[in-house]
């Protein structure tokens, strides 16, 4: 122990010196809806992608979850990331003269699915959010979701005039839609509000028993998923950098970079096309 | 615990009666207020998705991870250096600890405040740097060691410093007559702590610094249970070894290689860090003077009243359930006890408790029985519980047993269990306050704690609201800290684990 102190002592007065960041490499960041394991192999893969295209040095930097990517993005710890619809927003408000650059194709009409456990006995595929919901537990996804919290719970409120607290026994954030899913699939939620695309990759890949849980409902449809880029990027890497990461972001054809987001392709989208999500996050408080 | 059977048995001044009435109030009170807490079990079908972790725990694939070294070396450097940088902030610290109050008030905040907690307030200035992660495990473990060193050095014996000659300097004295008699206690709980801040480094996954947990949560939350299983098979394996690769001989070499795994360092942004201290973490109203503004914005805060309620109603069930824990399952793991093999299986089931983290055990309890309080209290209990009895089994190890013949519940009743009660009521009080901030995590039940709120607020960017909520988890720690200190037997040396 006195051999670890006086060590470490030493050690204090060599360390190395904090390597600090270049200032001329481009950071993005992104979290995709469902499989975020091996992130750093599959999305180093973008970035290679990035860095070719656009000729600057480009690193991926992983993070957890969408007020972490938020967070980075502010302080301009990424300049680029792939946000989701009520996350980009945040983004965008405190970040000004930042812009959304791109979505999926998927993505300009998103949907939710209202997913039941099938002992509640209430009926797959109705038209509307069906009465019977009342008195049962309920689970959202993750706190911020767009699609697992924001867009379910507007059509909840819409529906029903009530917060969601009032209408169900219980209300709780699983935090993923993988967790959504298996949670309404045991019962221990009656029912849940997920990603569509994720749940039917679930279903396409035998991970969900449909005998247990089905769809109630589907929500219309409400933009989700963008690529977010800062505003100040053009003075750092050069006139028209934006252009040029847009371009490069369209030109995104390879299944093998797209499967991981997962996407068919991305087209260009504006703040705008957002400003139904800003009002719906406005009016739940999620904003301010 | 003693039971009365008749009136006037638990009258009398001396120690025991004293412990005993006050493990009972404890256990009354937790069963007079149990009926408030919400505590439905939802009867339903939970086996398919526990099949499917029993088997990714039983069948891991290796294979499937992706760079696990560099996730463990990660992990242990940043125990190494959040423990190292701990000591360095706390000893100076605890040389003047019970002469100043504001370095003791101070040090009770930093510690109130869980590592968690203290991770998203540094990740909005640092990033996911290594400066988040060793910030977060350094700065409420330099309060931490503040006041365990300086409690271990106030209960130095003076003779020595006493017989020196009058003339002698304060410095030296201190580094000759009073240093080396604390040396031993001080260097074996530097090395307690460093193993509780392996456990908290994975947990700094949690929340995405690139340890072990980050990892393990993103597998389990995914459903991605054989890679899961295989990074918790990894972490049992670290936490069980930590005898042979950190050993003290082993451990500068350690650190210094360690810092070559740290990072990656960020780059501070002076204004940035400015503006969350000065700006962010504050409500806007109260920056501009606007007083109105100021009551509508407490009107937006979270319900506190129930928060608190549930935080403490969390916090005292998993307090007794602790204690009933321990004291069911402490004789698992000690010699006194058993066969080889039963003690290696009660020491292997300890260790597997009290290292998972609560976050899971509360997942399995919640896929078990349903959303309630009910998981949360299961997994509080069981987990710390489990952290207890195995330092109960260690004390009960190094007793020599005076009355041969006693059966085994004898053994346990009247030989062993009167000598461990002391210390382990104490701990189980020490450990009050770490349920509580540990109640925090467990947001996902749909339990309201406080802890649920301050994460959504963490999560809406309203860091201001998060760091009014943490104030008042702080205050209440605090609080509940003092309160368990006032009743925590005294008559006991501690030989404080990582129970704070």
């Amino acid at each position: 122990m006195r051999r670890l102190i006086a060590t470490t002592l030493m050690l204090l007065g060599l360390a190395p010196v904090a390597q600090t960041q270049a200032q001329d490499t481009f950071r993005f960041t992104a979290i995709p809806d469902e499989d975020q394991t091996r992130l750093v192999e599959r999305f180093q893969k973008v970035a290679d992608y990035l860095a070719d295209t656009l000729d600057v040095d480009v690193e991926y930097v992983p993070v957890k979850s969408y007020s972490a990517a938020v967070s980075a993005f502010r302080n301009d710890q990424v300049q680029l990331a792939w946000f989701g619809g009520l996350s980009g927003v945040q983004a965008r408000r405190l970040v000004p003269g930042s812009q959304a650059l791109a979505q999926g194709v998927e993505d300009a009409a998103f949907h939710s699915y209202f997913i039941a456990n099938a002992d509640t006995g209430i009926a797959a595929d109705q038209d509307q959010l069906p009465e019977s919901f009342e008195g049962h537990s309920f689970t959202f996804g993750a706190k911020t979701s767009t699609s697992g919290r924001l867009m379910p719970e507007y059509y909840l409120r819409e529906r029903f005039g009530e917060a969601p607290e009032a209408l169900f026994s219980r209300v709780g954030f699983s935090g993923d839609h993988t967790r959504t899913i298996a949670l309404v699939e045991s019962g221990t939620y009656d029912v849940g509000a997920v990603n569509y695309s994720v749940w039917n990759a679930a279903v396409e890949a035998g991970r969900v028993d449909t005998d247990k849980v089905h769809v109630v409902w589907e929500t219309p449809a409400y933009p989700d998923y963008q690529w977010t880029i800062r505003g100040d990027v053009d003075a750092r890497f050069g006139d028209g950098f934006t252009d040029r990461v847009r371009q490069a972001l369209l030109g995104m054809t390879d299944p093998d970079l797209l499967e991981s987001f997962p996407r068919q392709g991305f087209i260009p989208v504006s703040n705008d096309a957002y400003a139904p999500i800003e009002t719906v996050g406005e009016d739940l408080g999620l904003l301010r | 615990m003693a039971e009365p059977t008749a009136p006037g048995m638990l009258r009398g001044d001396s120690p025991g009666l004293r412990l005993a009435r006050r493990s009972l109030v404890l256990v009354a009170l937790c069963a007079v207020l149990l009926p408030f807490a919400d505590l439905s079990v939802v009867a339903h079908d939970p086996w398919a998705e526990l099949g499917r972790m029993a088997t990714g725990l039983a069948l891991p694939h290796w294979g499937e991870l992706s760079s696990p070294l560099q996730a463990i070396g990660l992990t242990v450097s940043v125990a190494l250096w959040g423990t190292l940088l701990g000591v360095l902030l706390g000893f100076p610290l605890a040389l003047v600890f019970f002469r100043s109050r504001l370095v003791r008030t101070g040090c009770a905040f930093v510690r109130a405040i869980h590592e968690l907690f203290w991770a998203l307030l540094f990740l909005q200035v640092f990033g996911f740097s290594a400066v988040t992660a060793l910030a977060a495990l350094a700065v409420p473990y330099a309060g931490i060691f503040a006041k365990v060193y300086a409690e271990i050095l106030e209960q130095t014996p003076r003779d020595a410093a006493d017989s020196l000659p009058p003339g002698v300097g304060r410095l030296s004295r201190f580094v000759y007559a009073e240093l080396p008699l604390a040396w031993e206690r001080l260097a074996a709980y530097t090395r307690y702590r460093f193993e509780c801040s392996l456990r908290a480094s994975v947990l700094l996954g949690f929340v995405g610094l690139p340890t072990l947990g980050f990892h393990l949560e993103s597998a389990f939350r995914e459903g991605h249970y054989h890679q899961a299983g295989a990074l918790l098979w990894l972490f049992y394996l670290l936490i069980g070894t930590i005898g042979v690769w950190g050993h003290r001989r082993l451990l500068p070499l350690l650190a210094f290689a360690s810092l070559f795994l740290l990072g990656p360092w960020p780059h501070v942004d002076g204004d940035l860090l400015w503006r969350f201290l000065s700006h962010d973490l504050w409500p806007a109203p109260l920056l501009n003077g606007d007083w109105a503004g100021l009551i509508a914005w407490l009107g937006d805060i979270p319900d506190l009243g129930p928060a608190i309620g549930n935080t403490l109603l969390l916090g005292l069930m998993g307090t007794v359930g602790a204690l009933v824990i321990a004291l069911l399952l402490w004789p698992l793991a000690s010699r006194h006890f058993g066969n080889p093999a039963t003690r290696l299986g009660g020491r292997a089931l300890l260790v597997g408790l009290r290292s998972t983290p609560e976050l899971m055990l509360a997942f399995i309890f919640l896929l078990l029985l349903g959303p309630s309080m009910l998981p949360a209290w299961l997994a509080l209990a069981l987990h710390n519980g489990a952290l207890i009895a195995f330092l109960a089994a260690r004390h009960a190890d190094s007793l020599e047993p005076g009355m041969p013949g006693l059966s085994a519940s004898g053994r346990y009743a009247y030989e062993l269990l009167p000598r461990l009660y002391p210390g382990l009521l104490a701990l189980v009080f020490y450990r009050a306050e770490v349920i509580i901030r540990e109640t925090a995590l467990l947001g996902m039940l749909g339990v309201a704690t406080l802890g649920f709120h301050i994460d959504s607020s963490f999560q809406y960017l309203m860091f201001d609201q998060a760091f009014f909520l943490l104030l008042v988890t702080a205050g209440l720690n605090i609080a509940v800290d003092a309160l368990a200190r006032r009743y925590r037997p005294r008559e006991v040396v501690m030989d404080d684990p990582c129970s704070r």
